[in-house]
């Protein structure tokens, strides 16, 4: 069934991934920016389809401390009304319109951003429909009350649903204990969504739903000119610029700790335990981003293949999924490692990720397994880039990120870069096993 | 009002037009053959990007279990991963990511399938591993012992804490007596205790063989280089007999079954599930399994479909709403309603609604507009799929395996847009009886050590 939760794992998984790329072959257009707003663009006309993602710098990092989901709402309801000096429609016509054009046109909410997302037909007629309707849509939503009430309901009901769930408790108390106050640890609850009122969203989305706030990205049968044309309708109705928006804290790294301190448990009556440790890490564009990437592809990002799972699940049999991950966005991201087992065997598998773990901050990977970690990377590269909705990833990850437009042209390149040397600096300079968060969730045994 | 007057004018033209476009898509650039040991091959060249995918699917899934040895088609997948006499234990992930290939498996209800994704030039590299295992598979019985303590946490992640999960168990177990579609695709946990690695080797020996398999390709890949590799690596593996399959047809229901699940939860779930009819290899031209799949999108195909507009939007009775069939399978079919109740309302409010929705349907009927929209969708999505070869592949693959060819599949997509609201509505009024139900309640339970946990 669906639930509103779906849409925010959708998001952490956008943010999680180590997406980067788009190819020589496919270069990223940069079109002109229109009333600050900036556009990008990959043009692939084998199929008569078009991605548009439109990013919106208004992400549940600009929450209020007492609105905590304000962010998250105003962004959700985007398509659930809109009511402007041309046309009334309500969250029905809308969706009955997209429907009719065969489209998809979904909103979210991450961290960082909001974002809507169209999949469409490229036929004039029906692309212009489309866009048409998301500029509605991201510029007069309604706000109606009797439909934020209804959300506040679904999304209320589906927070006390989620905090029966191992997996989502053990998340909310691992991100509080790495965030602290930082915005990103003040989740919405309950309590913050009932305060909520259509004033608080209409002011958010006057605030930060701003062109110069905006990046659209693009791929697919579309020229150059047109999608100049769509970037321009999509922003068009959008206030350029508004009131100055305070900056946002940083976030302090993870200190050092006593165990005592940094350990959190949490009892609960589940068959399995849920472990999670980790702490905070770095943004996208840091320098020493391959080193990481390719370091964690060995110790626990390799599918199969990584240190954690030979040691967790190949040697043991302990879990069935263990990880490890970087999330680096925009601003710093954190590292998270991961696994669930029968809860008997919850402090035996701490120990043996514990113990991974450390040995790998201190020794990093071995030559055959940095080998084995580009050999996967760069032979596995054009997977990356291989259809319209991995390039549209790569592309949004590239331009919400500031990196180069030319990152997927050299993404072989400096993988291939990479030395034991620089794993090894690189997980000793951030990571550190005494400022790792550690959360055990389960049953006291 | 008069935009959508507009667009039901705009709909019409645009399913008209890209019905032409969509048919004889797959059958110009797919080719199949067969090999002289049962093998079936078939390859769908597309050449947008150098990247591949090549997948096995054996014909073996939970419905050729018995009792008992319930999920060892699926513990038998694991342990495809565990060593052949020349590929040693772990060895087959390790040589498949080092030649940058992304692979997986999965086991359903109707078979197990192995893929590896790559770039077009390790094609042959990943293709010899697979066959290797197709018939040299040779694990110990350590590994085993191993795995299945891997397969028991993947059981306790995904069904003994997940209250879904449980309801769907015991939803699936009392609607049917007989057929094998009552056991979950990942075994009982009994079963899996008492498995023994004989159990997995005798499942692999019985249905692992070139007859029983179906090699499915796409992607940047010349057809006649492609058969040739197939033929020198899966070609000389030789053919056996197979198990006998019983029929094993469920008997007729006779009256409204309910089971009541009390697990860890906060809102109470209702499902409702009856016995409808799939479509069958051998009648493709009976309109009724598609007019269940158009009434499933009616009621659940886009945000202002009938349940959710009617449920949760107007009256507010559920919080979540769904409905499911899926016309393609080896076993009995089930159209499936189910809600997520809301705060404060009862399991018979949302019975009185889910029932009320669907008399609409069956009294009153359904909208041009509403059938024309979901037809229209469906007809975007012919477009939208060929954006992923690996999910091509899979189309081809569950179509495949439930008895249909992969050229039954513009025929069916054809056959979608000629369906009326007449005969969507008559099946409504036909199969959707409390003869053949079975209702599934989630009775949510207080676990009494979250609270603690959230509020730090």
């Amino acid at each position: 069934m669906k639930s509103y939760f779906d849409s925010l794992v959708l998001g952490a998984v956008i943010a999680i991934g180590w997406v980067t790329s788009a190819q020589a072959a496919l270069p990223i257009q940069q079109l002109d920016s229109y009333k600050g707003a900036k556009a990008y663009l990959v043009q692939t006309q084998s199929l008569p389809m078009l991605d548009i993602e439109i990013s919106i710098d208004a992400g549940s990092r600009y929450d209020p401390t007492a609105k905590a989901g304000l962010a998250s709402l105003t962004g959700e309801l985007l398509n659930k009304g809109i009511s402007s000096s041309k046309s009334n429609l309500t969250e029905a016509q809308i969706a009955d319109q997209i429907a009719d054009l065969g489209a998809d046109i979904n909103v979210g909410v991450t961290g960082e951003r909001a974002l809507i997302r169209i999949r469409c037909l490229s036929r004039p007629d029906i692309r212009d429909r489309a866009v048409q309707l998301a500029r509605l849509m991201l510029s007069s939503p309604s706000y109606d009350p009797v439909v934020l009430n209804r959300e506040k309901q679904r999304i209320s009901a589906g927070l006390l649903e989620a905090e029966t769930k191992p997996d989502f408790v053990l998340d909310r108390r691992f991100r509080k204990a790495v965030y602290g106050d930082y915005p990103l640890g003040n989740f919405l609850t309950v309590q913050s969504i009932s305060g909520l009122s259509a004033s608080d969203l209409k002011q958010f989305h006057q605030q930060f739903y701003r062109s110069d706030r905006v990046i659209v990205s693009m791929v697919g049968d579309v020229s150059q000119l047109e999608a100049q044309e769509i970037m321009q309708t999509l922003v068009r109705d959008l206030p350029q610029t508004g009131p100055t928006i305070p900056p946002l804290p940083q976030l302090a790294r993870s200190p050092v700790e006593n165990l005592s301190e940094r350990e959190i448990s949490i009892p609960f009556d589940s068959q399995q335990a849920h472990i999670a440790m980790g702490m905070t890490a770095v943004a996208r564009n840091n320098p020493d981003y391959f080193p990481l990437m390719v370091g964690n592809y060995a110790l626990g990002g390799g599918g199969f293949v990584s240190r954690l799972m030979n040691e967790v699940r190949e040697q043991r049999g302990l879990a069935y999924s263990v990880f490890s991950y970087f999330a680096p966005g925009q601003e710093t991201g954190i590292f998270q490692a991961g696994l669930q087992t029968k809860n008997d065997q919850a402090s035996m598998a701490l120990d043996v990720m514990t113990e991974t773990i450390s040995q790998f901050i201190a020794k990093g990977p071995n030559q055959s397994e940095l080998d084995a970690a580009k050999a996967n990377l760069i032979n596995g590269f054009p997977l990356r880039i291989d259809n319209n909705r991995k390039l549209l990833d790569n592309v949004s990850s590239i331009v919400w990120n500031g990196l180069p437009l030319n990152t997927l042209d050299t993404w072989t390149e400096q993988v291939n870069a990479v030395t034991r040397e620089q794993i090894e600096a690189a997980f000793q300079k951030y990571l550190a096993m005494d400022r790792m968060k550690i959360v055990v969730l389960g049953a006291k045994q | 009002m008069r935009q959508s007057f507009q667009l039901l004018f705009f709909g019409f033209m645009l399913t008209s037009q890209l019905a032409l476009g969509a048919s004889t898509q797959s059958i110009k650039d797919t080719h199949e053959y067969l090999l002289s040991n049962g093998l079936k091959l078939i390859i769908k060249e597309d050449h947008r990007a150098p990247t591949v995918a090549h997948m096995v699917w054996y014909r073996a899934g939970s419905i050729d279990e018995f009792n008992g040895r319930t999920g060892v088609a699926h513990v038998l997948e694991h342990m495809m991963f565990k060593g052949t006499e020349k590929v040693k234990a772990g060895e087959f992930s390790r040589l498949v990511a080092a030649e940058g290939g992304r692979e997986n498996a999965f086991t359903s209800r109707d078979y197990t399938a192995f893929f590896q994704q790559v770039e077009k030039s390790k094609l042959s590299k990943v293709m010899q591993l697979e066959a290797d295992r197709m018939v040299n598979l040779n694990f110990d019985d350590a590994d085993f012992a191993k795995e299945i303590q891997v397969v028991m946490e993947e059981r306790r992640l995904r069904t003994e804490d997940n209250p879904d999960s449980l309801l769907n168990e015991s939803l699936m177990a009392t609607a049917l007596m007989s057929s094998p579609y009552r056991h979950p695709i990942i075994g009982w946990m009994n079963d899996l205790v008492n498995m023994q690695a004989s159990d997995a080797r005798q499942w692999y020996q019985q249905w692992y063989a070139p007859n029983n398999a179906t090699v499915i390709i796409t992607g940047d890949v010349d057809p006649d280089q492609t058969y040739q590799l197939v033929e020198k690596y899966y070609g000389g593996i030789r053919a056996h007999a197979l198990p006998v399959r019983k029929p094993q047809l469920e008997p007729e229901q006779k009256g409204v079954k309910q089971v009541h699940v009390k697990a860890p939860a906060d809102s109470a779930q209702l499902v409702m599930a009856w016995k409808v009819p799939r479509l069958q290899p051998d009648n493709i031209n009976n309109d009724e399994p598609y007019a269940l799949e158009l009434l499933a999108a009616v009621l659940d195909g886009y945000d202002n479909a009938r349940l959710n507009r009617t449920l949760v939007k107007q009256a507010r009775l559920a919080d979540n709403v769904d409905a499911q069939y899926d016309m393609i399978s080896r076993g009995p079919a089930l159209f499936i309603v189910g809600v997520d109740l809301a705060k404060g309302k009862t399991i018979a409010q949302a019975e009185a609604g889910i029932r009320q929705a669907l008399a609409e349907v069956a009294n009153n009927g359904v909208l041009d507009s509403e059938l024309k929209r979901i037809q229209t969708r469906l007809l975007a999505n012919q477009v939208y799929k060929r954006d992923s070869i690996f999910g091509q592949a899979m189309e081809i693959g569950g179509f495949e395996m439930a008895g249909f060819s992969w050229q039954d599949l513009d025929t069916v997509q054809e056959r979608m847009q000629t369906i009326t609201p007449a005969q969507v509505q008559a099946v409504a009024k036909k199969y959707l009886i409390d003869s053949t139900l079975t209702i599934a309640i989630l009775d949510p339970q207080t676990r009494q050590s979250a609270k603690a946990g959230v509020q730090q």
